[in-house]
């Protein structure tokens, strides 16, 4: 391909992502975290007594606990000031529950969705789109086939009110309860937004189900809820993506992600992450997968000052397998933290983790993972493999994987390397006729592959377009 | 005070005074020593692998105050090495190597580093100092501990010149078992320009006896340091063998094996920091779980930012004979250098069940051929150790170990 073309994409790309909009709120809170910003929320959402309870019990968790310190490496937290950000603002659409017309959307929300390409996905190969701007899901739709089938998507406040016993039952009880970590213990009392999908016993989704995320005002905090439930021998695979513009205040994102995989079931959860690199990435994503149940964690984490997250997945019964494909991208001060963790607590559970990262221009990747095989999880086997490719010398690539083994049936591998891009390679490639930066955004193509064959055809454009705008210039 | 950490009622000025007269040393030691008790009350424990919900190595259970008996150290000790080198015993040292004492002691490890390392070097009444000087080289040099007290603090030094070469071999075991005994022991290795130490080390103490020590060198341009880490003995060890490559082209090795039975306890920490270019690390280590026994292992291979063209290599492989041991492993890449090959590969595993239904069904019998596969895991480790006798001894106390299982 021609750079000309390529300099056409990737301004298109820019903008796409960097565009920002005039602050549109029906309601905002107050900055920080009191109890009375808690109830607004929580009123505002017209939420029963027990939600708001929960919220009110995180809070006070919330309070008590410290902020995470003393592990080797962990990125600098010292200028996110929780008080400074504004947990919740809603946006000023005609329903509250958002729209399942996207020409029912106002102008500007439809406007920045559009340039994202949400709607376009949808057409073209998605079964259900839930979009979320600010705090709230502003446009949610479900293709009926799926409706028909007694699959919910829908959004995770739509949910409290529709199906509260499911919520009851799963919303942060026993797979990430607040108690988990400080942030945890933030997002159960501030959430809002985010996506339920139910399905039903034996129920495949043929097609993926999406969900974009948007931050579009200054020095907010986002703090959408996912809870999926897959029953017995059910199928679905979700996708979600995320963005956010550079502001001169830091933004916060801090998600709860609770997956309930039933015996038998698989679930496919995706993410591709570019928030802004103002934004600091503090999530909690978690699977609890019965016997025989398959959980796949796919994410790419590009964005963000820093992210701290560890997808974990703890496999409960018998037989039950994980599998878990990260890639990570650290440009010029970002700090990307993140790995993977499984708990064995089952006989007979596979685990495979493939971590690949790059980091140029000064940015740190961190791999950091934790397996742990219990006593009596006989017969478990996990192998983990890290790859880590460095462009300069101002970059750093740091692996930190964890393993306890209490069981001795067991079958445990872990691998790292870490390596520069080859000179022959590149030398290669301009043998052939390619200039340097092309021959390095194709090394990097194909170092990240084994990601982007997992993800949709939108997904894989996406995740390659960015980082080709990661790329950009990096002449080295 | 931070957490934990221990005041000790009956540690005294007046025992450390006691300790350093003894010896006759100047009083630039003496002020180190007093320096190193009164930082006591500021240091913590060194540190251990942490984990959400867990501290994998609990040292602060220890209950100091009562393993410490700081004037009525006893031992048996053999320091032997050829004419050409220096070796000798600390209080020898101290009168004839003062100079030397006074540039290298608590360079490489820092005295006050944390409460055992300042516990050591406010109590420590025994050691060794090896001394290569320019060209010399130094095969052979044996240094045999036998604890016969509660407490026993050892340091030992070595230093070698430009193109100079030592062998040194180090044991300790237990002479007088009293119930719970603490060795502490610090080694410092300063390796001058194109110099080559290996330095074997076999811990076989008491199963009552709790073991800290820490083995850190630093090799200058063109310099090896080889390390070798045997651990048998004790209840718990908490060791770390470490190499700064400060010079260019300097070369490390650190091979260890263990092997854990009853309730022990290992804590095992292999760690490379490349600070110069063209320097190269093996890291390899193979042990054994055993009964209830434990092993925690942390690898670290840190890349600096001025470590251009760097080879780093790390193998960590345990092998589970019960299904109540446990094992943690924990290979750590710390890479800020992009010219750099670096790997690391870390396995947990049981005896492979084709293996031994291979040899069972050769006419083995399961005991032996159980065995036999043991003996074989630890070959590639085995095979690492240059020095002969170390590598007989370290054998012959894994198929003793093995041959007492049932």
């Amino acid at each position: 391909m021609s750079s000309d073309q390529d300099h056409l994409k990737e301004t298109d790309t820019e903008a796409r992502f960097e565009f920002k909009k005039e602050e549109n709120a029906a309601v905002k809170s107050d900055k920080g975290l009191t109890e009375e910003v808690i109830r607004m929320i929580s009123e505002d959402k017209d939420e029963p007594d027990w939600m708001l309870e929960r919220r009110l019990r995180a809070l006070e968790q919330y309070q008590n606990m410290p902020m995470p310190s003393g592990w080797p490496g962990m990125p600098d937290l010292s200028e996110l000031d929780v008080e400074e950000i504004i947990p919740y603002i809603r946006p000023d659409v005609d329903k509250r529950e958002g729209v399942d017309d996207w020409t029912e959307l106002p102008d500007d929300i439809k406007d920045t969705f559009d340039k994202l390409g949400i709607p376009e996905a949808e057409k073209n190969a998605l079964s259900g789109v839930g979009a979320q701007y600010e705090s709230e899901v502003v446009y949610q739709n479900m293709q009926e086939q799926w409706e028909e089938k007694g699959v919910i998507f829908c959004n995770m406040d739509k949910a409290v009110q529709d199906h509260p016993e499911l919520v009851k039952e799963h919303f942060m009880t026993t797979c990430v309860p607040p108690s988990d970590n400080k942030f945890a213990a933030l997002h159960g009392a501030v959430w809002s937004g985010g996506s339920f999908v139910y399905v039903p016993e034996d129920v495949t989704v043929e097609m993926p189900v999406q969900a974009y995320f948007r931050m579009n005002s200054e020095g907010m905090g986002q703090f959408e809820h996912t809870l999926i439930i897959a029953e017995e021998g059910s199928e679905v695979h979700y996708i979600e993506g995320c963005s956010a513009p550079k502001y001169g205040t830091h933004n916060l994102h801090s998600g709860g992600v609770e997956v309930f995989v039933g015996e038998d079931a698989h679930v496919q959860y995706s993410t591709v992450q570019n928030w802004s690199k103002n934004t600091f990435n503090l999530n909690t994503k978690r699977a609890i997968c019965e016997a025989g149940g398959t959980m796949e964690w796919v994410s790419g984490s590009m964005g963000s000052k820093a992210t701290m997250l560890y997808p974990c997945t703890i496999l409960k019964g018998r037989g039950a397998t994980d599998t878990h494909i990260t890639i990570a991208f650290a440009g010029e001060g970002q700090d990307i933290d993140t790995g993977a963790k499984v708990y064995h607590n089952a006989p007979d559970t596979s685990s495979t983790i493939e971590s690949k990262s790059i980091s140029k221009d000064g940015g740190r990747t961190n791999y950091r993972g934790l397996v742990h095989i219990a006593d009596g999880a006989e017969n478990s086997s996990t192998a983990v493999e890290c790859d880590a490719l460095m462009f300069d010398n101002e970059s750093t690539s740091d692996t930190m994987p964890y393993m306890e083994i209490e069981e001795s049936k067991v079958d445990v591998a872990h691998e790292a390397t870490v390596g520069k891009i080859g000179d022959e390679d590149i030398f290669y490639l301009q043998s052939r006729g390619l200039d340097d930066d092309d021959a390095k955004k194709m090394i990097v193509a194909g170092f990240i592959e084994p990601i982007t064959e997992e993800l949709p055809i939108e997904y894989a454009v996406e995740l390659n377009r960015l980082i080709e705008l990661e790329m950009e210039g990096s002449l080295g | 005070m931070s957490a934990g950490t221990q005041v000790h009622a009956n540690l005294t000025e007046e025992q450390v005074r006691e300790i350093s007269g003894d010896l006759d040393e100047p009083d630039w030691l003496l002020e180190t020593r007093l320096e190193a008790l009164e930082a006591l009350e500021e240091l913590d424990m060194p540190d251990v692998i942490k984990t959400p919900g867990r501290e994998w190595t609990n040292l602060h259970e220890l209950d100091f105050e009562s393993l410490v008996d700081p004037l009525n150290a006893a031992e048996n000790k053999d320091q032997v090495g050829p004419d050409e080198a220096d070796v000798l015993s600390w209080a020898d040292a101290v009168q004839e190597h003062e100079e030397l004492l006074q540039e290298h002691f608590g360079s490489i490890v820092d005295t006050q580093e944390n409460y055992l390392t300042a516990l050591s070097t406010a109590l420590f009444s025994t050691g060794t100092v090896i001394y290569v000087p320019e060209g010399v080289d130094a095969e052979d040099v044996t240094v045999r501990t036998e604890q016969n007290s509660r407490s026993l603090f050892n340091y030992t030094l070595v230093v070698t010149e430009e193109s100079s070469s030592v062998t040194i071999l180090e044991r300790q075991s237990t002479g007088e078992e009293a119930e719970e005994q603490y060795y502490s022991g610090v080694v410092e290795v300063a390796a001058g320009e194109n110099s080559y130490v290996q330095y074997g080390s076999l811990q076989n103490l008491s199963e009552e006896a709790y073991n800290f020590t820490v083995k850190r060198g630093v090799a200058d341009t063109y310099a090896t340091i080889d390390w070798i880490e045997g651990n048998l003995g004790t209840q718990l060890t908490k060791t770390e063998v470490s190499t700064t490559l400060s010079g260019d082209s300097s070369e490390t090795q650190i091979v260890g094996a263990f092997y854990g039975h009853n309730d022990q306890h290992f804590d095992l920490d292999a760690k490379v920091w490349h600070r110069a270019e063209h320097t190269t690390a093996d890291l390899v280590t193979r042990g054994v779980t055993d009964d209830v026994a434990r092993s925690v292992y942390e690898g670290v291979q840190d890349v600096g930012a001025d470590a251009w063209d760097t080879s780093s290599y790390q193998r960590e492989n345990t092998l589970m004979l019960s299904d109540e041991s446990e094992a943690d492993a924990s290979p750590k890449l710390i890479i800020n250098n992009h010219d750099t090959e670096a790997s690391h590969s870390a396995t947990v595993g049981q005896i492979d069940a084709e293996d031994l239904f291979y040899m069972t069904s050769r006419g083995v019998d399961p005991r032996s051929a159980r065995n036999m596969l043991v003996e074989g895991f630890f070959v590639p480790v085995l095979e690492e150790i240059d020095v002969d006798e170390l590598r007989d001894d370290l054998e012959e106390l894994i198929g003793a170990r093995l041959r007492q299982r049932d």
